[in-house]
Parts: C-alpha cells; structure tokens; sequence
C-alpha cells in the first residue's frame, strides 16, 4: 500500500476539551443511572427522615433545646452516610460497566480524567453539605415555631469549616480507596468498614478497655484523629491541649486513607491496561 | 491514514500482537480479519492509546492518538459495543459523548435517526438492549463527532443479515466522501461484503493483505466428474496442478483450461465453475483450525 497521500485528516490545531466540561460530565454521569437516582431519592428521604425526628424529639421534649450548630451535625449525617458511595461508583463504575473504554477514548489523558472526577467529588461533597445546611436552618426555624424555644443562630464559621472539612475528607476518602481498588463491592466493604463500622462498633468497646487502644487507634482512623483536634478532648471527653502531636496525627491519618490509597491508585489507573 | 509500524504486545512471554505493519487509506473501508484470538482488539487498543504497545508505532496521519485534540472529533472509535453502562439509557449514552465533544446536543438526534434507533428505542436502558442495537449505538457514538477516521472491532457482531448490508451500505458512503474505515472481524463472509482492503491476521502476525479482489482472485477452478480418476489424468495430461478436495478437484487453472483439458481426453463433467474465495475461504479455515478454536468461522459463530 503506498504512503503517498498524506491528507491533512488530523487537525492538531483543533482546542482540546476544556476542563470545566470534563468536570460537568463527570458531575452528570454520577446521577444520569438508575442507580445514582435511587441513591439520591434516599438521601432526600434520609434528611427529611432525620430533621422529621429530630423535630419529634424537640416538640414532645419541652426541655430539651438545640442550636443551629446542633441542627447542622445532625443534616450533616445522613447526606455523609450513603453519598460517598458516589465517590466510589464514580471510580468502579467505569471498570465494572467498562465505560472505561470510552472515557479514555474520548481524554485519552487519564490524569485529566482523575481530576475531573477529583472535583466532580470535590462539587458534590460541598453541593450536599450546602443542601444540608438549608435544611439545618429550615429545621431550626420549625424548631422556633412548633416549641416555646427561640431558635438559637448560632453557626459559628468554625464549625461549618470544620463539617466540611470532615465531609470532603469522607468523600476523598472513598475517591482514593475506589482508585486503588477499582472494584465497586470491596471499595464499598473497605470504606464503610473503616470509617462507619470499626469506629462506631468496634473501637469505643476496644478503647473503653486497653489503653494501648486509646493510644493507637486515633492514629488509624481519620475520624478520631479530626475530632480530638476539633473538640481539644480525647474520645473520652478528658480534655486536651491540642499541639503538634495532634496536627501530625491529623496528617498522618490523611496521608494513610486519602494521599497514599489516592497516589496508588492514580499510579495505577495511569498504568493499567484498558480493555 | 492509520498506519501500524512493527507493533507488537507480549504478555509475559506470550505475543498477542507480533510485528504487525499495515495501513488503512482513506476512500477505503479496511478489513481486519483473523479468528478469535488472533489479536485484533489488542491491535486496535493500541492503535486508540489504550494499549501500550511493547514495541512499533501506531499512528493516524502520522500522530499518535493520544496526541490528537478532542480526539473522537477526529477519530471515531467502537471498541466494544457492550461495554455500555447498563443503566444508562442509549440517549444519554450519546449525550454524554456529546457533551464532552462539545457538540450541540441535536447531533445526538441526527445520529439516533442515522443509524435507526427510535426515540422509544432511544430512552430505554442500555441493559435492556440487544448486541444489534447496542452495536447501532456504538456506531452512533463513533460518527457524533464526524470524525474522518473510524476504528469499529467487530461492529457487525450480532447484526443480522440486513443489518449487514445497511452498515455497508453506510461505511461506503462514508469512504466514499473520503473517510479512512478500518473494521474488524472473525468472519470471512461479513468481511467480504462490506471491506474493500483486507488485512488478515492470525496468531498476531499479518499473513495475507491486499484489495479484496486480489485476495479472491487466488481462487482459481472447481471441477467434478463422474469418472473422477479419468479427470484427474486428463489434467495430468494437459499439465495443470490441481488438488482433490473432498468429491472435487480445484486447480488453479482457469475454467476455460480445465474445461478444455477435459473436452480433450473426452471426459464428460458434472460441474465447472469458478471457486469463489476458496483461496482465502482455505486459508482463512486453515488459520483458524490451526488455532482449535472454532471449526468454522465462515458462519455466525459469536465472538
Ligand atoms: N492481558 C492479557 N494477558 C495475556 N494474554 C492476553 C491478554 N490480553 C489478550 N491476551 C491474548 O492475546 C490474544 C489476542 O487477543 P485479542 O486481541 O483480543 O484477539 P481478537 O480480538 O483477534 O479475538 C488472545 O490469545 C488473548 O488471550
Ligand atoms: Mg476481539
């Protein structure tokens, strides 16, 4: 076959897809599946579920009162209880349903790829701690009309930081865990084991008993490790000052759930073969 | 032009792909044929920047994929017309293809109607999809960015006969406004009707290329008689070669030679006629048995 024609098929002068667009789809393929509507009617259901009881409690209690911090901690449950699995399925997704094979034929690019994502989770994880603080305050104002109590306003900035700080760190956590393991179900096993079950079943029991427990377990889990740098006390309550010791902590728990799974798998995403 | 230099990929010590060279050219649609396993798709991977090829360049006009700007806007690809999102229905798979283009979400509807989708069809869920209409989509999804190259593996998989005919009927159109058509297949039959270019590949090596018609050509005479042994002597006689096949003899001679030859030594013939692709038919059967994979390719044996 000859090499003759050369036709001038190829435009390289053409703009690549910019990247607000990747994010933008990116955001949409998370709930354009059955799956991901399912995923959000829960939550929804969730969150009124949970401002519903909370009003419950507060209307049949005459003496018990809330704040709209309070209000906040509580909406900021149920949208952190189901919706990381879309940082997760935004990953596994494209494996397990192969997608993959088209996203990377579309930006070839696949660091790029992992960014858009990166802040597709990033939008989402602030998009439903906003929405839940809208319902915080809607709650709070319910709250001011249905029992004797004044609303109290009281968000302090600090601790809005410090829900969405916690919020994202969950998100990427479950990002960087679905990268390195690229496998829907044991992404969703290793996540929730870690940041739900072995921290709210396990480790107060192992901690109430051994102090060797109290003195490592913040150092594996993510959570532990925030709250005692937020709150200045230990998971018992005792008091802290909080100092370097702490931050490193904070640092060392990131590092070990968010950077480290999160550099593998991007290693790995870069490398592994498409097919 | 897609064009593959000594491109090879080995898995450990296994070479999918070994020291391939071809070229697809535009105004023509390309066939890529060989049995299962014969490494087509790892071909193709390579050539869409999927695959990283152990050794070789794999280049469209000279760039490699990855390095082309929006690339499905230039390139059209269909790699496997199943891996869909089960979930999401055939207008959103297009419309996300749409949107990452940057294309104007009515493409999406000019593509559903080109290759036959309706709308009814069109917002049902992948999952619940034939591999017939999932290919039509993937084919859609291809041609969204009007690109002037298309890459398709085994895209009339689970198409029926017209469905056959109506994607070459649309692969020629498209080489004949100028585009550059490289498509994949394990069968011989459905490569025959819609390639004009053939490229066959067994064990991960080129053994044949070529337009179609030189392909064919090989072919040469099928004759039978009733007196067999009497034929063969006079084809002996004339000095033609010629094989036995089963209950006839195939030469390479001409059927006006062979008919000839017989008239000659006075044998009486039941059939004379040219053996259509029996060139490429054997070898194609002789590849792919020495393969033990399937017996026969030449029919509608899946993927
Ligand atoms: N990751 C891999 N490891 C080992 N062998 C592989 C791998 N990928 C493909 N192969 C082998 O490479 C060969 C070519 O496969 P493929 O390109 O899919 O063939 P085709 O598309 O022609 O049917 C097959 O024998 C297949 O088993
Ligand atoms: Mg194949």
């Amino acid at each position: 076959m000859s090499t003759a024609t050369t036709d001038p098929t190829i435009d390289l002068s053409r703009p690549g897809v910019p990247f607000g667009r990747e994010v933008r789809v990116e955001i949409r393929k998370m709930i354009d599946t059955r799956g991901g509507v399912w995923l959000f009617a829960i939550t929804a259901l969730f969150i009124l579920l949970a401002m519903g009881l909370t009003l419950l409690v507060l209307g049949l209690n005459e003496d018990a009162t809330i704040t709209a911090s309070g209000f906040g901690e509580i909406m900021a449950l149920p949208v952190s209880i189901l919706l990381p699995v879309f940082a997760i399925l935004i990953v596994t997704s494209e494996w397990s349903q192969r997608t993959h094979l088209t996203t990377f034929t579309l930006q070839p690019h696949r660091g790029r790829v992992i960014l858009a994502k990166f802040v597709a989770v990033t939008t989402l994880a602030i998009g439903t701690i906003v929405a839940a603080a809208v319902f915080g305050a809607l709650g709070n104002a319910l709250y001011g009309v249905i029992t004797p109590h004044d609303p109290v306003w009281n968000l302090p900035v600090a601790d809005l930081a410090w829900i969405v700080a916690q919020q994202l760190l969950f998100f990427w956590m479950a990002f960087a865990l679905a990268m390195l393991l690229l496998n829907t179900p044991a992404a969703i096993a290793v996540f929730y084991v870690a940041s739900m079950i072995l921290p709210f079943m396990v480790y107060p029991i192992l901690m109430a008993m051994f102090q060797w427990a109290r003195d490592l377990l913040p150092w594996l889990n993510m959570d532990y490790a925030v709250m005692m740098v937020r709150t200045e006390a230990t998971f018992l309550g005792d008091p802290i000052e909080v100092g370097v010791v702490d931050y490193l902590r904070l640092a060392f728990t990131v590092t070990l759930w968010i950077v480290l799974p999160g550099l593998l798998g991007a290693l790995r995403i870069r490398r592994t073969e498409v097919k | 032009m897609i064009e593959v230099q000594n491109l090879s990929k080995s898995y450990g010590d296994f070479t999918a792909v070994d020291d391939v060279s071809f070229a697809c050219r535009p105004g023509r649609v390309t066939g890529f044929l060989g049995p299962n396993g014969a490494g087509k798709s790892t071909a193709m991977r390579m050539i869409a920047g999927l695959t990283r090829p152990s050794k070789g360049t794999a280049t469209i006009d000279g760039v490699e994929y990855t390095a082309i700007p929006n690339p499905a806007t230039q390139v059209g690809v269909l790699l496997d017309a199943s891996a869909q999102h089960g979930g999401r229905t055939g207008r959103e798979v297009l419309t996300i293809g749409a949107r990452m283009m940057g294309l104007p979400a009515s493409r999406v509807d000019e593509m559903l109607a080109l290759v036959g989708l309706t709308d009814k069809e069109a917002k049902r869920r992948v999952r619940n999809y034939s591999l017939g209409m999932r290919q039509r989509l993937g084919i859609a999804h291809a041609l969204l960015g009007d690109p002037k190259v298309l890459i398709l593996d085994e895209p009339a998989n689970g198409l029926d006969p017209a469905g056959i005919h109506w994607m070459r009927r649309l692969l020629r159109e498209y080489a004949n406004r100028g585009g550059t058509v490289m498509l994949s297949s394990h069968l011989l039959h459905e490569i025959q009707i819609i390639a004009d270019d053939l490229i066959v590949i067994g064990n991960g090596r080129i053994v044949a290329s070529g337009t179609k018609e030189e392909l064919l050509r090989v072919a040469g005479t099928r004759v039978r008689a009733r007196d067999m042994a009497a034929l063969e002597s006079a084809l002996t006689a004339a000095g033609l070669t010629f094989e036995v096949a089963g209950d006839a003899v195939t030469s390479t001679a001409s059927p006006e030679e062979v008919g000839q030859a017989a008239a000659d030594a006075g044998v009486a013939l039941v059939e004379l006629r040219e053996s259509d692709s029996a060139g490429l038919e054997e070898m194609f059967l002789q590849l792919t048995s020495s393969n033990q994979r399937d017996v026969i390719t030449t029919e509608g044996v899946p993927a």
